[in-house]
């Protein structure tokens, strides 16, 4: 089954991942989506019922740290990618809520 | 023979033995990248050459007191961008971290650097690793060593081209879903993807961090083992590290398969490979049979699936990994916006490419309410099933070869504008990134217009030895054979 | 108002755990730092950084599902919670949605209607976000990551609290537990304990739930009673007008007191959660539940019954201090060096309440150590200073946490045991006060009140008061 993808789909998955593309690109995008996500629906041809889903590939798991500090005040390293920073703190548009 | 055409381990022992400097390699790959470089382009940041001949300055005393006795001291070495670095500039390709200079180096580069490797420089790639040509990176293509009409293939495109080039002795590269061993094939260079959870991915910048894994690129099996062991380490820093019993990859360098049992997968042969590269795989596996190994075909199955579990995976977790580059912390941020988000969606759409977006896209879109279960876990159960049939495979196959690629490197420019076939060309590749397993690939001859052809050999998980056995014996039935290009500096033969 | 409605309450509450480092880094949890002091790749978001998981976030995480009697996902496991802001550095928050630490559990109340059981629906891991200053000078704002990453844990209850008094006693139950634990200090204004609240309104009768909205930003009990006050009246008002509810996330504003939502066309509220590929799962043997059970300390039932038991002091004193694991700790401490638990206990109940409420002060605010509280009562005990001059030293030692004894020493605050000089002092004041020593001796006792006051006064305090009165009976009817 072929999927159609909505421009309101199209524009909601640029607000879940904050990129706005212009029209022509989100033409462009939608096609390719639809045309990835038939590909992908062929997943649906393979039983998988009674599979457990695997994310790690091997069974490692409890892998913890001891509760000791070790890292000191390393702010100026931190800070001196950011874009914009003041009095110590990177710089953002003002935010409300 | 020149510097530059010896591979890591000649090199490496050629200076212990005082016949040559950690400074001398160094001029002679600087020399190679003056000829060369303009025409490869390679990397995206070089180091200048008075802090890289002062480290290799730095690096030869330590030699020579004794202090540094491994097999790679005073060899240079490339990394791809998408490891940190400390000071150094670690792009990804991207225009969103054009500026970004980590404040830490990623632990596999760290071994490297304890090893007394020399860092020439990072090497260019598909933007955040996405890709099979190089050609989306934001610092303008990578040309391939042997046809600079052609890709060198990607995502690791830069190092495997700086390794053919003579550019570099080795170079570290990444693999995703094929982005070692698929460019290593194009160039004609020898590359390694170890099992999941051996080398620590600690610093490298994640694109799908269920299947990323650190591997070396190098002239030969020989280094690639040397390299794997300098590289590889139980890391703490990640919780994904594995704690393996052996880490002497250098002993499974044995001319010696007699007994081996290898399977070709059936379904690797069929429709879509290239009657060229079809030849050259079944020829090496006459040589590894001639040499004693028991080849036999057989049905691997799963293998169609394996490409959209993989984007599915892929995508979903890139989305996530990549939501950190917002224009607050690091990199590139809008110049003109209104307003908070805003300013996240204009810093992302102008700093990350074409096929970046279109993979977040589809990975926000798998993820988002409604279409978990139906497009994620339905993608892990696949996994989970493409795990099981190698988990049959290898309970009758020491090792499993099949080609790296359909095909030869193809045109530049020729590859994009259908995203969906260039995703089909990792077929070989993919399935070995979703199990978790090693995978090698070998250069096993050429096709008809000179263009490498590359041999994969994957094994069980931890099951590093057996493929590097298998690839060392291949191997002594053939000689190295370089491109052109990387014997065009002069001025340094010794 | 025609019909009768019934509030319907849950609650998510976010308690910061007492660990020294974060919850994926080793840098300090430490409050107060200047902005960013206390950061590292990880808590920053850093290309290529990784997390690793502080071991005793999942001891304490269970600690607390234990005591509030919660089932055990013995195989747990940490999912990314996908969102943009600032304050969230990788733009994920590290959660648990599939497989959280601890469910289904609950925990006991009592109010003026009765004991009643709170169920808690579970208990997951997760990490605090940075903080965002808002620049007083400039249209900006300001990230500070220093909180980022700092562990938390979110319980989350059933819809079982009908009123502000329950959910009020529901989280003085949690804090009292968790603070018992050592697992937090529970403060409620320094953000280390926070509640969201999910209300909804139905008519009494009614089966079916109303649609819920849920109010963020509520730093005190006061707070949540207005809150949930003012939420219900809203939401009756809405259903009375024949509106409905809009199921939304508001903020409550306690200066204002009254709540507006934070819904944007840019807020999508799909996390679209998947496991962090980043770490691995976590197992919880058996064994390891046996072994935070057995390490469980005293909870506050079996204290107040060993209070009860051990020490002679009135039950609702032992109910108050009980009901503080630091005014507890206090008692305990003091009580163990001076022998004195009425004493000790009286000072707990009277004094410092009373500077605690006068200071807006939680009990956990108190800073002096149960050395100096020892001293004093010994100190007024002795006779050394008399009660108000006790009173007075104890100020500086809730304040300052000051050595009583060097203080009194430094101040001459010593009680005057100098009889002559006292007799001395008596007999001029007498002498200064005919009209009193004439009512005393005409029958008028109470006159003698007048003349220990001018004589107390004359002392700077100093002096026994007992000691005054006997001497002044003297010189009076002598």
């Amino acid at each position: 089954m072929a999927n159609v993808i909505s421009d309101e789909t199209m524009e909601y998955v640029g607000i879940l991942a904050k990129l706005e593309l212009s029209k022509e690109e989100q033409e462009a995008a939608k096609k390719d989506m639809e045309r990835m996500l038939d590909y992908i629906d062929k997943l649906n041809e393979l039983d998988t019922t009674g599979v457990e889903p695997m994310s790690h590939v091997f069974p490692v798991h409890n892998v913890f740290r001891e509760d000791v500090v070790a890292n000191g005040d390393d702010r100026d390293n931190m800070l001196k990618n950011a874009p914009a920073c003041k009095d110590g703190a990177y710089k953002v548009p003002r935010t409300v809520e | 023979m020149r510097i530059t055409e010896w591979t890591a381990v000649e090199l490496g022992k050629k200076i212990k033995a005082g016949e040559v400097t950690a400074v001398d390699a160094a001029k002679a790959v600087l020399a190679q990248i003056r000829a060369v470089e303009k025409d490869v382009h390679a990397y995206v940041t070089l180091l200048d050459e008075e802090t890289i001949l002062k480290k290799a300055a730095e690096v030869q005393e330590k030699i020579e007191k004794g202090e540094l006795k491994g097999p790679l001291a005073g060899v240079p070495v490339a990394i791809k961008d998408n490891m940190c670095t400390e000071g150094i500039r670690t792009t990804c390709s991207s225009k969103i971290l054009f500026n970004f200079e980590p404040a830490y180096t990623a632990e596999a580069v760290l071994n490297l650097e304890k090893a007394g490797a020399v860092i020439i420089g990072k090497t260019n790639m598909d933007e955040f690793a996405m890709g099979s040509t190089t050609e989306t990176s934001a610092y303008g293509v990578t040309r391939n060593p042997w046809n600079l009409e052609h890709v060198p293939g990607g995502s690791s495109g830069g190092s495997c081209a700086a390794v053919a080039a003579g550019e570099c002795s080795f170079a570290l590269g990444s693999d995703t879903g094929g982005s070692i061993r698929q460019p290593s094939s194009f160039c004609g260079v020898t590359g390694l993807k170890p099992t999941y959870g051996t080398v620590s991915r600690y610093g490298l910048i994640a694109y799908g961090s269920s299947l990323d894994q650190i591997g070396p690129v190098a002239k030969d099996v020989t280094d690639c083992a040397a390299i794997l062991e300098a590289i590889a380490s139980y890391d703490k820093k990640d919780s994904t590290s594995v704690k393996r019993e052996d880490y002497d990859f250098t002993s499974a360098l044995v001319d010696d398969v007699k007994g081996m049992k290898i399977g070709i997968p059936g379904d690797y042969l069929g429709e879509g490979l290239d009657p060229e590269v079809k030849d050259a795989i079944l020829a090496a596996a006459k040589a590894l049979e001639a040499k004693g190994a028991i080849v036999e075909e057989f049905d691997l199955s799963l293998v169609e699936y394996a490409i959209p579990a993989y984007y599915v995976i892929a995508c979903a977790e890139a989305s996530s990994n990549l939501a950190r580059f917002d224009g607050v912390k690091y990199g590139y941020r809008a110049k003109d916006y209104e307003g908070l988000h805003n300013m996240y969606k204009k810093s992302r759409s102008e700093g990350f490419g074409e096929e970046v977006k279109r993979r977040i896209m589809l990975g926000s879109f798998v993820l988002s309410s409604g279409y978990y279960d139906a497009y994620y876990l339905k993608a892990l159960r696949t996994k989970a099933l493409i795990k099981q049939a190698f988990d049959k495979a290898f309970a009758k196959y020491d090792v499993i070869l099949g080609p790296a690629a359909p095909n030869t490197a193809p045109k530049l420019g020729s590859s994009l504008s259908d995203p969906l076939k260039m995703y089909l060309g990792d077929i070989y590749t993919i399935s070995v990134n979703l199990a978790g397993l090693p995978g090698m690939t070998v250069p096993c001859g050429k096709d008809s217009r000179g263009l490498p052809i590359g041999l994969q050999l994957i094994g069980d998980c931890f099951q590093e030895k057996k493929i590097i056995r298998a690839a060392y014996a291949f191997e002594q039935t053939r000689s190295y054979e370089a491109p052109e290009i990387a014997k065009a500096a002069e001025g340094e033969a010794k | 108002m025609s019909k009768q409605y019934e509030t319907v309450i849950g609650l998510e509450v976010h308690v910061e755990l007492a660990t020294k480092t974060k919850i994926f880094c080793a840098c300090s949890t430490a409050f107060g730092g200047a902005p960013n002091t206390h950061t590292c790749p990880v808590c920053t978001g850093m290309p290529g950084s990784l997390p690793v998981l502080n071991r005793q976030v999942v001891e304490y995480a269970l600690a607390v599902g234990l005591a509030t009697n919660c089932q055990i996902n013995q195989y747990c496991k940490f999912d990314r919670k996908n969102y943009f802001y600032p304050d969230n550095p990788q733009n994920y928050q590290i959660s648990q949605l599939y497989l959280p630490i601890c469910h289904d559990g609950g925990v006991e109340i009592e109010t003026a209607s009765g004991k009643k059981t709170i169920g808690i629906h579970e208990i997951h891991m997760e990490e605090d976000a940075g903080k965002l200053i808002h620049d007083e000078w400039e249209d900006c704002s300001l990230v500070d990551y220093n909180r980022s990453g700092v562990p938390l844990i979110e319980i989350v209850s059933e819809p079982d609290m009908r009123s502000a008094e329950e959910v009020i006693a529901y989280l003085e139950k949690l804090r009292q537990t968790i603070q018992y634990l050592g697992a937090s200090d529970c403060k409620l204004q320094e953000g280390s304990m926070r509640a969201d609240v999910n209300l909804s309104v139905r008519e009494v009768g009614s089966e079916k739930f109303g649609t819920r909205t849920e109010m963020k930003n509520i730093n005190s009990f006061k707070a949540i009673a207005h809150a949930i006050e003012g939420e219900r009246a809203r939401q009756i008002e809405l259903l009375e007008a024949g509106r409905k509810v809009i199921q939304e996330t508001r903020r409550w504003d306690d200066n204002k007191e009254s709540s507006f939502a934070m819904r944007s066309k840019e807020d999508a509220q799909d996390y679209r959660y998947f496991p962090d590929p980043d770490l691995t799962p976590v197992i919880i043997s058996d064994e390891w539940i046996a072994e935070v059970k057995a390490r469980q300390p005293e909870l506050r039932s079996e204290k107040l019954a060993r209070y009860k038991k051990e020490f002679d002091i009135p039950d609702y004193d032992a109910d108050i201090i009980t009901g503080s694991k630091k005014l507890a700790d206090l008692f305990e401490a003091a009580t163990a060096i001076c022998k004195k638990p009425k004493k000790v206990s009286n000072w707990l109940m009277v004094e410092t309440l009373r500077l605690l409420k006068e200071n807006s002060m939680e009990p956990e605010d108190i800073t002096f150590a149960p050395e100096n509280l020892a001293k004093l009562v010994d100190l007024a005990d002795a006779g050394t200073v008399n009660s108000s001059v006790a009173k007075e030293v104890f100020e500086h030692v809730f304040k300052e946490n000051v050595d009583p004894e060097a203080y009194i020493e430094e101040h001459g605050l010593k009680t005057v045991n100098d009889e002559g000089a006292l007799r001395e002092v008596i007999e001029k004041i007498v002498a200064e006060n005919p009209q009193s020593v004439e009512d005393y001796r005409g029958g008028k006792k109470k006159a003698i009140g007048f003349l220990v006051g001018q004589t107390m006064k004359a002392m700077k305090g100093k002096a026994d008061p007992g000691s005054v009165n006997k001497i002044l009976k003297e010189i009076l009817e002598g």
